[in-house]
């Protein structure tokens, strides 16, 4: 490939701008628009992408190429998964750089990156306020695909990877609330793990993984190890399959193509991610400075302070363990039910709509709802004895 | 058979060989017990033959030190213990039971003898001392209840001073003395007080036994040991002193210490008791003062003036620690605060000991410091929270920013694309 371009009247050849000759040059060597392709399955491309053809060539067919209105409001959840996910491992790597996952240790450097360390603390609010948005975000787009029976097929996999993504989120805050060693993360992570240990057959595997029935040392580590590597991975995986078999089976709710008030170009499609992302750190930005988040003192295994509670999302099975009659096991054993339900019974309820029909599954699913809330409640105001 | 397994069995040849004339060599060596009685066993060094028919006492003279040092049956209560027969072992000098009124002279014996106690850096003043004390005295005049030498360090059972199992070891002192001094029926016979109960009650026997303080008072510290006698009114103050020098110091230099000499008032226990003495508490300050003084006297009215000084400086203290438990909670650096409200707490602490002056602005010398450092340090963290407030103005900047930067990348949403 020659560095110049010829001119579509075949005039005198004009030298191409530096930038695109030094893309020349480079794809002489390595097919960049074979790493450009990688973006579709991140949601950022939605045509397909011809590898074959340069970069420039293949940009400017997407460019061209009018689109039907994608990724508006309705998809706005999927794409914050993937979003803050990307600013999470950012502030994350940072925020690796300087914690030591020690029992002296963590608590005296996760102070440090905050006192100490310059933007420290914006660096570690936005990671805490990127967790609870994230969190958030995964919860409801699971209670927006149930609700819009976006489970139905050809979406099954798209709805196990949803329960699947706020699984790992789960396990992600899980882990990492324990991280700081604080009085109150110690605290919680313990209550969170005489939960999580009281279920049947799940509960000792997770012992076995963490190391123990106690937070200890060594269950920071592996905390740490699990927070930073191993749920990373799953997560990325589970964002793969979702964008992966977006492309495959198409948006939710597909604009009709035909209505060109819905039409749109890449351009503009790229440029709206730009102005939601920024609107997107903008927010969290005001959240960590405004609502920063308190330490309350290194971890003291000795003393367990008044009124700890487990995680908010666990508040409601810590109800459940504390005050259901009966052996522990049995509570567990219910807990890992509901658990279990959550992704298996609506496809059931959908091949077999004689069993149980779509507005039955609804009644109950606002019942347990209901009830979690009650339970919620119970959990943070009742004080254990 | 192979070369190596005859040099085995040959190693374990000579090994049993050695090993028997090891076992040879100690039993040649092993010393030869007393024997040609068919209680060889109980016939030791030290009790002799006494312990065949005193079983009892032999236990409890060999569990003590003085077994080890050839003290034996005979050298306290004389006789003969190479026999068992009953009238030449308890023939010739022997004393039987050694009467309570010689026991002190008994013990002196040794326990005075310069030239016997020097190997063991014992001291050889206690006799000396007995004949000085209350109970000496008292022994003197023909008093047969009073404690001699065997009721406090016990008879043949006798432990050494640094044994925790010791009756006089500085924990059992208390209970030791309190079998007399804590007797009901015996005070009450005395008539004397009970200062065991009371010294229970005590601040000194909570330091000693609940918290483990060894260097806690216990009644020798103050009484004296083997000269023990309750000390003067005049000396309390030297008494006490001892250990709260510095309150003894500021309670000279106040009015109080030359009225109370002068009118024989007991000095410190005036205020703070004698055996049930309690720990410091602020409101005494205010409530003590009318013990002595009349409630309507300006004197009273100098306590609730100290007090009001103590609580003033402590109130600033409180919010100041308020403040860096809340910068602590950010967290800020506040190691140099910590050291501050510590500082402060100790002028505090001092002012307290100048209340022995009795006179406020010595004391309020004190609190004004404590409550100065106080709200340095509250006007410090204000000012850092106020900073910290005003730097959350940066989001109006940066606001701004995004917004600017929104309106220019939606103006170039919207242009439309060149041909």
């Amino acid at each position: 490939m020659s560095t110049t371009t010829q001119d579509p009247q075949g005039g005198p050849q004009k030298p191409l701008p530096w930038h695109w000759a030094a893309v020349a040059w480079l794809e002489q060597r390595i097919n960049l628009t074979e790493i450009f392709s990688i973006l579709t399955s991140f949601g950022i491309v939605y045509t397909p992408v011809d590898t074959r053809r340069p970069l420039r060539e293949a940009m400017a067919e997407i460019g061209a190429t009018p689109l039907v209105s994608y990724a508006r409001w309705p998809q706005v959840l999927g794409l914050l998964t993937a979003l803050l996910f990307a600013l999470e491992a950012v502030t994350g790597v940072l925020l690796a750089f300087y914690y030591h996952p020690t029992g002296e240790g963590a608590y005296a450097s996760t102070e440090g990156i905050v006192r100490d360390i310059p933007l420290g603390w914006f660096i570690h609010q936005m990671h805490d306020w990127g967790a609870y948005l994230l969190i958030a975000v995964v919860v409801l787009r699971v209670v927006r695909m149930f609700w819009h029976r976006l489970y139905l097929a050809p979406r099954e996999v798209l709805w196990v990877s949803a329960v699947m993504l706020m699984w790992v989120v789960l396990q992600l805050d899980f882990t990492g609330r324990l991280l700081p060693y604080d009085v109150t993360s110690y605290w919680s992570a313990m209550r969170g793990l005489e939960i999580v240990c009281s279920q049947p057959v799940v509960g000792p595997f997770i012992s076995f993984v963490l190391g123990g029935h106690v937070i200890t040392e060594n269950v920071l580590l592996r905390s740490y190890v699990l927070h930073v590597v191993v749920l990373p991975l799953l997560y990325l995986i589970g964002i793969y399959v979702t964008f992966g078999t977006m492309r495959r089976i198409g948006l939710s709710v597909p604009a009709e193509g035909g209505d060109p008030a819905n039409a749109t170009t890449w351009r503009k499609h790229t440029l709206d991610f730009v102005i939601f992302q920024l609107l997107l750190f903008a927010g969290l930005v005001t959240l960590a400075t405004l609502l920063p988040f308190r330490f309350h003192g290194p971890a003291d295994p000795y003393s367990t302070p008044p009124g700890t509670h487990p995680a908010w999302y666990l508040l409601s099975a810590y109800t459940i363990v504390q005050y259901l009659p009966g052996p522990g096991w049995i509570a567990g054993l219910l807990l890992l039910l509901a658990g279990l339900s959550v992704p298996i019974v609506p496809l059931w309820s959908a091949r077999n709509p004689q069993r149980l029909s779509d507005t039955r599954l609804r009644q109950g699913a606002i019942a347990l709802f209901a009830v979690w809330c009650v339970l919620t409640l119970v959990g943070a105001f009742v004080v254990r004895k | 058979m192979s070369a190596r397994a005859g040099f085995a069995r040959m190693l374990a040849l000579a090994a049993a060989l050695a090993l028997s004339a090891e076992a040879a060599r100690a039993a040649a060596t092993a010393p030869v017990p007393i024997t040609g009685s068919r209680v060889g066993r109980i016939v030791t060094p030290t009790a002799g033959r006494c312990g065949v028919c005193h079983p009892t006492e032999r236990v409890a003279l060999e569990s003590s030190p003085h077994a080890r040092e050839d003290v034996r049956c005979t050298s306290c209560h004389g006789g003969d213990d190479t026999t068992t027969d009953e009238k030449r072992a308890h023939g010739g000098d022997f004393t039987g039971k050694v009467d309570r009124g010689t026991v002190p002279r008994m013990c002196a014996r040794c326990h005075a003898d310069e030239k016997r106690m020097r190997p063991y850096d014992l001291p050889v003043d206690q006799y000396a001392l007995y004949q000085q004390s209350r109970h000496g005295q008292l022994l003197a005049k023909g008093d047969r209840q009073v404690a001699v030498c065997s009721d406090c360090h016990g008879a043949h059972d006798i432990l050494a001073v640094a044994d925790p199992a010791s009756r006089v070891y500085p924990t059992n002192i208390p209970r030791t003395c309190g079998r007399c001094h804590g007797d009901t029926t015996l005070v009450r016979q005395r008539h004397i007080k009970n200062a065991y109960a009371d010294y229970l009650t005590s601040v000194h026997a909570h330091q000693l036994f609940d918290l483990g303080n060894m260097r806690a008072p216990t009644c020798v510290s103050c009484h004296g040991v083997h000269g023990a006698t309750p000390p003067d009114v005049a000396d309390i103050t030297k008494v006490c002193g001892r250990c709260h020098t510095t309150e003894r110091r500021y309670f000279i230099a106040g009015p109080h210490a030359a009225k109370m000499a002068e009118n024989n008032v007991p000095a410190c226990i005036a205020c703070h008791g004698n055996h049930a003495v309690e720990a410091s508490v602020v409101t005494r300050l205010a409530s003590n003062c009318e013990k002595c003084h009349e409630k309507g006297d300006p004197q009273v009215a100098l306590g609730a003036r100290m007090l009001d000084e103590y609580k003033t400086a402590q109130t600033e203290i409180d919010k100041a620690e308020k403040l860096i438990a809340e910068a602590d909670a950010v967290p800020m650096q506040t190691e140099d605060y910590h050291a501050r409200v510590e500082e402060a707490r100790t002028y505090l602490r001092e002012a307290m000991t100048a209340a022995h002056t009795v006179q406020p602005e010595v004391v309020a010398s004190f609190t004004l410091r404590a409550r100065s450092v106080g709200e340095e340090i509250q006007d410090e963290l204000t000012h850092k929270f106020a900073n910290a407030r005003m730097s959350k103005l940066g989001l109006v900047v940066f606001w701004f920013y995004v917004l600017v930067t929104l309106g220019i990348l939606r103006r170039y949403r919207n242009r439309r694309p060149r041909a």
